[in-house]
């Protein structure tokens, strides 16, 4: 294992240029992460709406029903029946919602007649929306009573229809639970991680790659009898191990900056996401590697290479706020099926088939990236073992 | 037969840089291939070593053919490049260790081997040096190290002295005479006829990637006319009738050069007294006279009608 003790020796006298990279990126990644706030969630907390109750018609049942119904999900502000006064009292917000019930509105409403309330409402207010509702799920089930059990005694009537609009159905949250605030900081974190990965992986698998093309030392190397396979097993192997350690710290910063979260589906996926990622950047700086001539050109290719997906990939700017010809530009990069899926991942709140799938799919085709580069690689070495 | 090979042609598009290159290395000897820069030295080794693929010919080596894929051949193959390559990034020790462990896989042997050759190159105080301190020779003396670690029976040291002071060059000369006697066959490409002169048990000259002429060092020298350089320092040259000196017998030619008279005779043991009587006939005084054997740029110049520095 040579060539592999070799590759470490390199990476080892490079190391300076990688570690700046690493600290330099990391404490950013730490710092613009650490300083993201998601927006808050607040409680609920049901607010009653101040409304006037007058009726013109009669004191029936009905209109009784109404009344009481609507107080129990509203403030009934008394009120005289007085123009100035109620207007007054809309104006300076005493109440919000004025109903006016208007005489023959029972017979009407028994009847099966179309019958209108008078609302007077505040302009633009929202609660004014709320009350409509409530009054006209009132009206509609005395309506659904009135004409398919007709003959009901008002009091039937209103006992009926308060009994249906008690009543509470139960919700259950469908979720998983992981969704906290870590998982958008942690969305930030990863998307950074791109850029950071695939600069110090150009950095080291360059300056390996640079040292073993060479021209004296590769003429060299291909005079002894280690075998061309041989030779691409320790290089791949030792290309494999460096970006499986660069990941391993990278990540780490994550486990220290999120805990546990890091070990819930989400903190999962996104691992197995910048795990699949790291293999395609991988790929992608051998491939550099293999084609860089110079030191100069490897720092100039690092940078440009690695911000320059970053840019079109929605690392540093939301995906959501790039162009659709960037992002057609951009899927050709496996950057941007990265920042998809960890943008997939952690805006997820429970995990289902169809989300996995577009997960799994982003992460199939950084894979492909990867393989397919590789071949190229590969081909390429062979091509260049014996000059012409 | 160590290395045997036959009607090599290698074509750079119009320009042929082996033009039916023929050579057979015997085991144990040093085999000096010499030539100007350009002569197709370097790429006849290439093609030996399977780093260039060539046009027509064959390339035997241990008798078997060469190939890049003859990992068994390349075993006992030992190469020394024209330019130094080493890992920067590894010390003396790293580098003779990584080189011979492409060779060696047994961790204790190679240890032994690496030691060896250290010492052999003699580089002890300078294990833990990584290349970029050492100087030129000190280099040289890695790159040889390098190569020469894992005890190959055949070495090939492409022009390993360029740019060397004259005590490392001496130094390296002296480890490859001393490899031959370990029992290692050799060839040394260089453009230093002294050099090849020294060490080599056979020389081969090279010009326009062909083998002009081969033979040990008094076989080449026999091949051609010229028998020896008279020197004479003439503290009269002025009175001096050159056309006298040039028409005597077995005389090649005679030139005048500020004071000095340089002439050159054909092989024989009598040429100095007509010469000494004809100076004395004429009045002219003599401080110095030596006289010299040809050397192999005498050898080459007549053959080839140039200098083997030009």
């Amino acid at each position: 294992m040579q060539v592999y003790k070799a590759f470490f020796r390199i990476i080892q006298k490079n190391r300076g240029q990688i570690l700046i990279y690493l600290v330099v990126f990391m404490v950013l990644a730490l710092l613009l992460s650490g300083n993201y706030n998601p927006p808050q969630d607040t409680d609920f907390t049901k607010v009653k709406v101040n409304i006037a109750f007058i009726n013109n018609d009669e004191d029936s049942q009905l209109v009784d029903g109404l009344k009481t119904y609507l107080d129990e999900n509203a403030n009934l502000v008394d009120l005289p029946d007085d123009t100035q006064k109620l207007q007054d009292a809309l104006f300076f917000r005493q109440v919000e919602y004025i109903l006016r019930v208007p005489a023959g509105f029972t017979q009407g409403l028994l009847s099966g007649q179309d019958v209108q309330l008078e609302k007077t409402t505040v302009p633009d207010s929202t609660s004014n929306v709320y009350m409509d509702l409530l009054i006209n799920k009132y009206l509609n089930t005395v309506k659904t009573y009135t004409t398919y059990t007709p003959g009901l005694t008002q009091e039937d009537l209103t006992r009926y229809v308060a009994n249906d609009l008690a009543e509470q159905s139960d919700v259950t949250m469908l979720s998983n639970g992981s969704h906290s605030i870590y998982a958008e900081k942690s969305s930030y974190y990863f998307n950074y991680l791109s850029y950071s990965l695939f600069a110090i992986l150009i950095l080291g698998v360059c300056s390996v790659m640079l040292v073993f093309n060479d021209t004296d030392l590769k003429r060299r190397n291909l005079c002894s009898p280690i075998r061309s396979a041989n030779m691409n097993f320790q290089m791949i192997l030792g290309n494999i191990s460096f970006a499986f350690l660069t990941w391993l710290v990278l990540i780490s910063a994550s486990f220290v900056m999120y805990g546990s979260f890091m070990f819930t589906t989400t903190g999962l996926l996104l691992l197995l996401n910048s795990f699949v990622f790291t293999l395609a950047a991988l790929s992608i700086s051998y491939l550099i590697g293999n084609l860089v001539k110079s030191r100069g050109a490897m720092s100039a290719i690092a940078n440009v290479f690695a911000l320059g997906t970053s840019f079109l990939s929605g690392v540093f700017v939301p995906q959501e706020l790039l162009g659709n010809n960037v992002l057609t530009m951009a899927s050709f990069t496996p950057t941007y099926w990265y920042v998809k899926a960890n943008n997939e991942i952690t805006s997820a709140v429970n995990f289902n088939v169809d989300n996995l799938q577009s997960i799994f799919t982003s992460m199939v085709l950084v894979l492909a990236f990867g393989v397919a580069v590789l071949a190229v690689t590969l081909v390429l070495i062979k091509q260049r073992r014996v000059e012409g | 037969m160590v290395i045997n090979v036959k009607n090599l042609v290698k074509r750079y598009g119009d320009l042929i840089a082996l033009d039916h290159f023929n050579l057979a290395v015997q085991e144990g000897e040093v085999l000096g291939l010499l030539g100007p820069n350009g002569s197709g030295k370097t790429t006849a080794i290439n093609c030996i070593l399977s780093l260039l693929k060539y046009d027509k010919g064959t390339i035997d080596i241990f008798d078997q053919p060469m190939s890049p894929d003859a990992y068994h051949l390349k075993r006992d193959i030992g190469i020394v490049m024209q330019n130094v390559a080493v890992f920067d990034e590894l010390t003396v020790y790293e580098n003779i260790d990584y080189f011979c462990g492409l060779y060696i896989s047994d961790k204790q042997t190679r240890k032994k081997l690496v030691a060896e050759a250290i010492d052999f190159v003699g580089l002890n105080d300078f294990k833990k040096f990584y290349p970029k301190k050492l100087s030129g020779g000190l280099l040289r003396r890695l790159n040889i190290a390098c190569g020469i670690a894992h005890k190959p029976k055949l070495i090939i040291l492409d022009e390993p002295t360029v740019a060397v002071d004259p005590q490392s060059r001496n130094n390296i000369l002296e480890g490859i005479q001393k490899l031959n006697q370990q029992g290692a066959t050799i060839i040394y490409t260089s453009h230093y006829m002294e050099e090849v002169e020294q060490i080599a048990s056979r020389i081969a000259i090279m010009d326009k990637g062909k083998i002009i002429a081969m033979g040990t060092n008094e076989e080449l020298k026999k091949m051609i006319k010229s028998g020896e350089h008279i020197n004479l320092e003439l503290l009269n040259p002025e009175d001096l009738d050159l056309a006298g000196i040039s028409a005597l017998p077995h005389i090649i030619s005679a030139e005048l050069r500020d004071h000095q008279l340089v002439i050159k005779s054909e092989r024989g043991k009598n040429n100095l007294i007509p010469i000494l009587d004809t100076l004395k006939a004429e009045q002219i005084a003599i401080g110095k006279i030596y006289s010299e054997p040809p050397t192999l740029n005498d050898v080459f110049l007549e053959i080839t009608g140039k200098e083997l520095r030009d």
